[in-house]
């Protein structure tokens, strides 16, 4: 009686094939060179906003979004709280590592070319989500309000004021007045613990999602060698354990402290952000105003479209592989430059 | 029928097109709303006289701050008279102050320093000082300031 049980196994037949499908799916076959480990750094940021996120959800129990609490409520999280300076030492290190390593993940992309054709989508997400990294990292350490946060807030948000048209709504809407009030701080607040969050989780899933669509450009002599999973997610797991045992010993041997308390009616003698902002401060401290902004602004855009430029220079018969390694080393060397000229000020 | 030009097509894609104009639109409208709601309603302003004091009590080539409502200011009195200045940095916002060995005044964030007058003499800022309206009423020393 074949009729009797042919239902059931239809549907069994779907599954295997559906499962058969997923299966395919998680092993799909990687490029040998992906075994070189500056072609994974990608994976690291990743794994680096994992602890972000389980950290800076711990945090926001015992953080309080108020100019008169805000401070105290950190100081009581890095001294009082069991194990609260050691929650507060991994968020700082893994975002200090995360910008450090998505550095790295561009640098590399940069010089191996890898954003040519159909690649693009890859750069232009990737680069989004580099911006987005950095303006979690402002709006982050804005909410300690020591002082370097609190001057730090309105320096940036009188940067955006001095935009053309859309600056002075922009200055508004960030500070929820005119001047940098109690409104800011929680603006800040929840574009750090909601808006940024979702926006970056969702960027980096579509940056992940178009690598996964447009695969990995051609390396000569690359065949297709190991499959994403198990080989490439156990690299990946030992990287994360690596980067786990990394931080957790940075923390123990530099654990957070605090900046003294915000002083609204003297400028801290020391302003310098973070590293990953000394050399946009350097630049704004060195050049006047305006041009610094246009300057940060215009080398941000060309930062974003740069595999079309490429595209178009190489049709042209530039040799852009000498050009990106020369570019890329003199803005390298401009960085360190800028940034050992913040630790001499 | 003597209806030509009209088929089903064209019926649907022009009924389409109102009510996607009209929705677009009303979208708009409550986004542009939501934005409004984030950016609080400004006060309206007007001028009101601060008296400071006594011309001669305050000291002279040494400029005193202070905040009155919102506004942080930098009151200086030379040979020339008493002037009244932002302490707003031009730049971005930091706060000078006045180094009296030097004779100017200086905003330690990106090192941007104003001669006396206000002028901007060096590093970043695009501009002088913003000052305030100085009045000397017999001898009486009152700014206006704009609340």
């Amino acid at each position: 009686m074949p009729s009797a049980h042919s239902d059931t196994d239809l549907v069994k037949v779907d599954q295997d094939r559906n499962s058969q499908r997923w299966i395919a799916y998680i092993q799909k076959d990687l490029p040998e060179h992906l075994d070189w480990w500056p072609y994974t750094l990608g994976a690291i940021p990743l794994t680096l906003l994992g602890f972000l996120i389980v950290t800076g959800l711990l945090l926001t129990f015992y953080y309080v979004p108020s100019p008169g609490k805000a401070y105290e409520s950190v100081e009581f999280i890095t001294e009082e709280v069991y194990l609260g300076w050691f929650v507060r030492g991994v968020h700082k290190f893994s975002v200090d590592l995360m910008i450090l390593f998505l550095l790295f993940h561009v640098i590399r992309v940069f010089l191996t070319r890898a954003y040519r054709t159909p690649g693009e989508w890859k750069w232009v997400t990737g680069a989004i989500v580099l911006f987005v990294t950095f303006a979690m990292g402002f709006t982050g350490y804005s909410l300690i309000f020591d002082n370097v946060s609190y001057w730090g807030m309105t320096v940036v948000t009188n940067m955006l004021g001095a935009l053309p048209i859309v600056g002075t709504p922009l200055l508004y809407l960030l500070r929820g007045g005119e001047e940098v009030s109690d409104n800011t701080l929680l603006r800040l607040y929840d574009l750090h613990t909601k808006l940024l969050p979702v926006l970056l989780v969702v960027l980096v899933g579509g940056h992940v999602l178009v690598v996964r669509l447009i695969g990995f450009a051609d390396v000569a002599g690359s065949r297709q060698s190991h499959p994403f999973y198990p080989v490439h997610t156990l690299l990946m797991g030992a990287v994360a354990v690596g980067m786990l045992l990394l931080i957790v010993d940075l923390v123990m041997i530099f654990p957070p402290t605090l900046g003294p308390p915000a002083d609204l009616q003297e400028v801290a003698a020391d302003v310098s952000p973070p590293w990953y902002f000394s050399a946009p401060f350097m630049v704004i401290s060195l050049l006047p105003g305006p041009v610094a902004l246009w300057g940060l602004l215009g080398g941000a855009l060309l930062f974003v479209v740069y595999p079309f430029i490429d595209r178009e220079l190489a049709r042209r018969g530039w040799p852009m592989g000498v050009i990106n390694a020369t570019v890329g080393t003199i803005a390298i060397g401009a960085l360190v430059i800028l940034m050992y000229l913040d630790t001499q000020m | 029928m003597a209806i030509i030009h009209d088929d089903p097509g064209r019926r649907r894609f022009l009924s389409q097109a109102v009510m996607g104009f009209g929705l677009l639109f009303g979208m708009g409208l409550l986004g542009l709303r939501f934005v409004q709601f984030l950016v609080p309603t400004g006060t309206t302003k007007r001028n009101v006289p601060v008296l400071l004091g006594v011309e001669q009590s305050l000291p002279l080539n040494d400029a005193i701050t202070m905040e009155l409502g919102n506004h942080k200011l930098l009151v200086l009195r030379t040979n020339e008279g008493v002037a009244a200045f932002s302490r707003r940095c031009t730049d971005l916002g930091c706060l000078v102050s006045w180094d009296k060995r030097r004779e100017q005044f200086i905003c330690p964030c990106h090192q941007g320093i104003y001669d006396k007058q206000g002028r901007n003499i060096a590093g970043p800022p695009p501009r002088p000082l913003d000052r305030y309206e100085v009045v000397n009423r017999a001898g009486q020393v009152y700014v206006n300031l704009a609340t």
